[in-house]
């Protein structure tokens, strides 16, 4: 194993160099017309593994492709691992606030800024690059290794959904690692043992026939614009409870030794209004803001349009008003009830001088993993010995639906080997990755893949 | 009768092309990238009045404004003989074919007896008819008894900065007699309506922000104030069930109807009505209890979010929880109603109800204008009652008119008297997609000031 962590040391600016490469294809998987960029990028990846030794192809779907690649030398007594992660990006343009261009990679102060550089290109890179250099250094694997990175994480995931559903055989492992999550600081780093669900949908306000003048029904009709806002006011009390009725009683209750878990990470208001620059916290004063973050559900708004919003003012009477709407959810929360209960608590509320239309976009199962799987544990060591401080377990509140679904299918735990940081600006702009976590990562991969083989 | 009446018959056929070539032109005042055409559309209006016979006219841009304000004169009637000043605006709101246009918004297109296209109602119709009035009468050997001044402004969408200062700067340039401001609307195509009222307005933008940047609503959703939920919950105390206002003070200085003001409301009451189900036709009637539909768009200020945005609005979802939503607000007032303090109160209130875990902005970016209330009984209001009655052949009824009008209170400063002649319909969606009007209101309109120019000379003796 030694060869194997001098080579990555070796050679960390050319893995640089060719994340680098990836990182410059807008691979945006929720914009028809990135899709070429998409696909190019799937069939770098594929380049990527064929050359450092693996078997890759690319697999066409209904939308994006799929990247798959293994490596079976190792043999049939020797454990599987299936490592996942996903190509595509979030959409990003300058305009947005970016300091540079975000398709043009550039390092800055140990990070590299860039659309996709911790979500998530540059996570699962960091399990290619440690595969390269065990292949490179020893000749060989100890376990065999299969990679599954999907191009449409971003955009729904369906085609990832359907192909784990119907290729379980090819896809079976002894464990699942995902690269997608993040920690608070380089010293802490979080192995997480959850996941929200999530469940998304649109909601439509219309009142009058067309957009009216103002002045000239000002006062007659009910403004569609701000009927959305007196729904969206009717959601959250004046503590962040969410008044949508039903909506907790499927929350499984944290146990005192969840909360004391929980509590570990040591996380608190000074931490959150400077990470963020809130005046003020918000939520549930019930919940710690950890327990708000990774264990309560939410229901937030994502997006609010209606009415003239270029410079200046238009005086006018908006036809329609929509507001996206994205809920979080918690073990044993499920979307389509989370769904139905919204829906219903809108048509209770949505009074008769407008119609609101409520749509359901995308669902996903919330996911928890087992802590005390010896694989798990294999992760803790890897950590210690390969990323060089001790993991802590947490909880997390963001959603990958997939993790859930492939617990399912593939019958296998789950791993989730974070690289990230909190602060690397997922989905937003300036978003960039450590390039010393970027080796970090390979280090700690390497030093999995040697444990569970022992 | 002069035959300035029949010369207008005779070449109703140019006179619409005339009104086409205008239109086509997209003076959108509101967006800086429009300036060349406003520009154009100023110089090509500027010409049509020396072509048509004013002794005067000149493009006038001050340093205040944007877009330039034309301004023409015919002074031939004589020192002794009464000015009328017209007033009209030629720049329009914005429009794209993504709003719900069903054709090109500024490809004019005739159907049915209606010409659609931004600005064919708003406000190009009244540029058009009281241009081609004039020209009728200017083409007569017996020329009118009234000297004849027109100003047609570039920038009433947008603020209105540049006529403003020109009557601050040269009021004497604008002195009249009476001032005639074309624009708005009558009750209906058979039923012409003077305005004696029109609400003033006031805006203010809401900026709510509680994250520096965007987040992931993954990562921080539940502990993080959504400003685009936030903003809402402030929106949603702006009235009460009923549609009431409930920022304090709101309506402390508003002058309730007189009883003839509304018995006139009474009156119209029925064809508000009609108009209100063919026009807006919203699940059901809204607004302030106590009241009809007639006063509340007339009688009642309101206050209205004409603009709401946040996070990501695409396709699909982007899970977002965004640093920033904003909300756009106007106040339509009535007499008794100032607009800085209005907007004021409007400031304090929702200082006042803003949870502390948001930050708020709240810019003015325009100045506001009060409301008017006009004497039914003035000379100008009147000639005007005669001349529609000439036009439509049926006597107008007054009318309580929502919208604003800000340059009716610059008018008042450099002329005795004030009328509004409307020649558009509320059905010609003014602002929203699909604008449109009858080609007969603007045959009409064009008889209608023809008659109103002979009705103010020969009541002068």
């Amino acid at each position: 194993m030694d060869k194997a962590l001098q080579f990555a040391t070796d050679h960390q600016g050319d893995y640089k160099n060719q994340l680098i490469d990836l990182l410059k294809i807008p691979s945006i998987s929720t914009d028809p017309a990135y899709s070429d960029a998409v696909k190019k990028a799937g069939e770098w990846v594929v380049a990527d593994m064929q050359r450092i030794g693996l078997t890759a192809e690319l697999i066409e779907t209904q939308r994006h492709p799929l990247v798959y690649a293994e490596w079976l030398g190792a043999g049939e007594d020797k454990p599987t691992v299936l490592f996942y992660g996903h190509y595509d990006v979030q959409p990003a343009s300058l305009e947005d606030g970016w300091d540079q261009e975000p398709f043009e990679p550039t390092e800055k102060d140990g990070f590299l800024y860039a659309r996709g550089s911790a979500d998530d290109k540059g996570q699962f890179f960091a399990h290619v690059k440690a595969v390269e250099s065990i292949l490179a250094s020893e000749g060989k694997l100890p376990v065999n290794v299969k990679f599954i990175i999907e191009g449409e994480e971003e955009s729904g995931g369906e085609s990832i959904e359907a192909y784990v559903k119907n290729h379980s055989d090819r896809l079976s492992a002894d464990v699942v690692v995902v690269s997608d999550t993040s920690m608070a600081t380089t010293e802490q780093p979080v192995i997480v043992t959850a996941l929200r669900g999530g469940v998304s949908m649109e909601l439509h306000v219309t009142g009058p026939e067309s957009d009216l003048h103002s002045g000239s029904y000002g006062g007659a009709v009910h403004n569609p614009a701000q009927a959305l806002a007196e729904i969206i006011a009717q959601l959250h009390d004046k503590d962040g409870h969410i008044i949508v009725p039903g909506f907790y009683d499927d929350v499984k209750a944290l146990t005192p030794e969840e909360r004391t878990a929980i509590a570990q990470a040591g996380y608190d208001v000074d931490e959150l209004t400077a990470e963020t620059g809130v005046p003020q916290p918000y939520g549930e004063p019930d919940f710690t803001i950890l327990e708000r973050i990774g264990a309560r559900p939410t229901l937030e708004i994502t997006g609010i349009a209606g009415g003239y919003y270029g410079k200046g003012f238009k005086t006018v009477i908006p036809q329609k008003a929509i507001a996206k709407i994205s809920c979080r959810l918690v073990a044993n929360q499920d979307p389509d009830t989370i769904f139905n209960l919204v829906t219903k608590h809108i048509a209770d509320i949505t009074p008769s001088t407008v119609s609101a239309k409520l749509i359901k976009l995308k669902g996903g199962r919330w996911a928890q993993m087992d802590i005390v799987n010896p694989m798990m544990q294999s992760a803790v060591r890897a950590y210690r010995e390969g990323w060089g401080y001790e993991p802590i377990f947490m909880r997390e509140g963001g959603s990958i639906p997939i993790v859930a679904h492939m617990q399912e299918n593939l019958n296998a735990p789950v791993v989730m080997m974070g690289f990230g940081l909190n602060t690397d600006n997922l989905h937003a702009p300036n978003e960039h990755f450590s390039l010393d976590h970027f080796q970090r990562g390979i280090q700690t991969s390497i030093h999995f893949i040697h444990n569970i083989a022992e | 009768m002069t035959n300035a009446y029949q010369f207008a018959k005779d070449n109703q056929e140019r006179f619409l092309e005339e009104y086409i070539h205008l239109l086509k032109i997209q003076t959108i005042s509101t967006q800086a990238e429009h300036a060349k055409d406003v520009a154009e559309a100023a110089e090509w209006l500027k010409n049509m009045m020396l072509n048509i016979g004013m002794e005067k006219a000149e493009v006038i841009l001050l340093p205040e404004g944007r877009c330039p304000l034309v301004l023409g004169e015919w002074h031939g009637a004589g020192e002794d003989a009464p000015t009328i000043l017209i007033y009209c605006h030629y720049d329009v709101q914005p429009a794209i074919i993504e709003d719900g246009w069903d054709t090109d918004p500024f490809t004019p297109t005739i159907k049915d007896g209606r010409l659609y296209c931004r600005g064919a109602v708003d406000s190009k119709l009244h540029v058009m008819s009281n241009l081609k009035a004039v020209e009728s009468w200017l083409a007569q050997d017996e020329k009118p008894k009234v000297n004849i001044k027109v100003v047609l402004e570039g920038e009433e969408e947008s603020g209105s900065e540049n006529i403003n200062a020109f009557v601050a700067k040269h009021p004497e340039r604008l002195s009249a007699d009476i001032a005639v401001i074309s624009d708005g609307t009558i009750l209906d195509p058979k039923q012409p309506s003077l305005t004696f009222g029109l609400r003033g307005l006031c805006s203010v933008e809401l900026h709510v922000q509680a994250p520096m940047a965007d987040l992931h609503s993954g990562h921080w959703g539940g502990t993080v104030h959504n400003p685009i939920q936030a903003l809402s919950e402030i929106i949603a105390k702006l009235h009460d069930a009923d549609g009431r206002v409930t920022v304090p003070g709101f309506y402390d200085d508003v002058e309730d109807l007189t009883d003839e003001e509304q018995a006139l409301v009474k009156q119209v009451l029925p064809n508000i009505e009609s108009e209100w189900k063919e026009v807006v036709n919203a699940p059901q009637q809204f607004g302030e209890a106590g009241y009809n539909v007639a006063e509340r768009i007339g009688a009642r200020p309101t206050l209205e979010i004409n603009g709401i945005y946040g996070g990501y609005t695409g396709d699909g979802m982007k899970t977002v929880l965004p640093a920033k939503a904003v909300a756009k607000i106007t106040c339509r007032l009535v007499p008794g109603q100032d607009p800085e303090k209005t907007v004021n109160q409007v400031r304090d209130y929702i200082r006042q109800i803003a949870p502390p875990t948001i930050i708020i902005d709240m810019p003015i970016m325009e100045a506001g204008a009060p409301a008017v209330k006009l004497d039914v009984t003035s000379t100008a209001m009147q000639a005007g009652k005669v001349a529609y009655t000439h036009a439509w052949g049926v006597e107008p009824v007054f009318e309580l008119a929502g919208g604003s009008v800000p340059i009716t209170f610059e008018c008042m400063k450099v002329a005795d008297e004030v009328v509004i002649m409307s020649y558009g319909l509320k059905s010609g969606r003014a602002h929203g997609p699909n604008e449109n009007i009858y080609l007969q209101n603007f045959y009409n309109g064009i008889q209608s000031t023809i008659k109103f120019i002979d009705e103010v000379g020969s009541r002068n003796g």
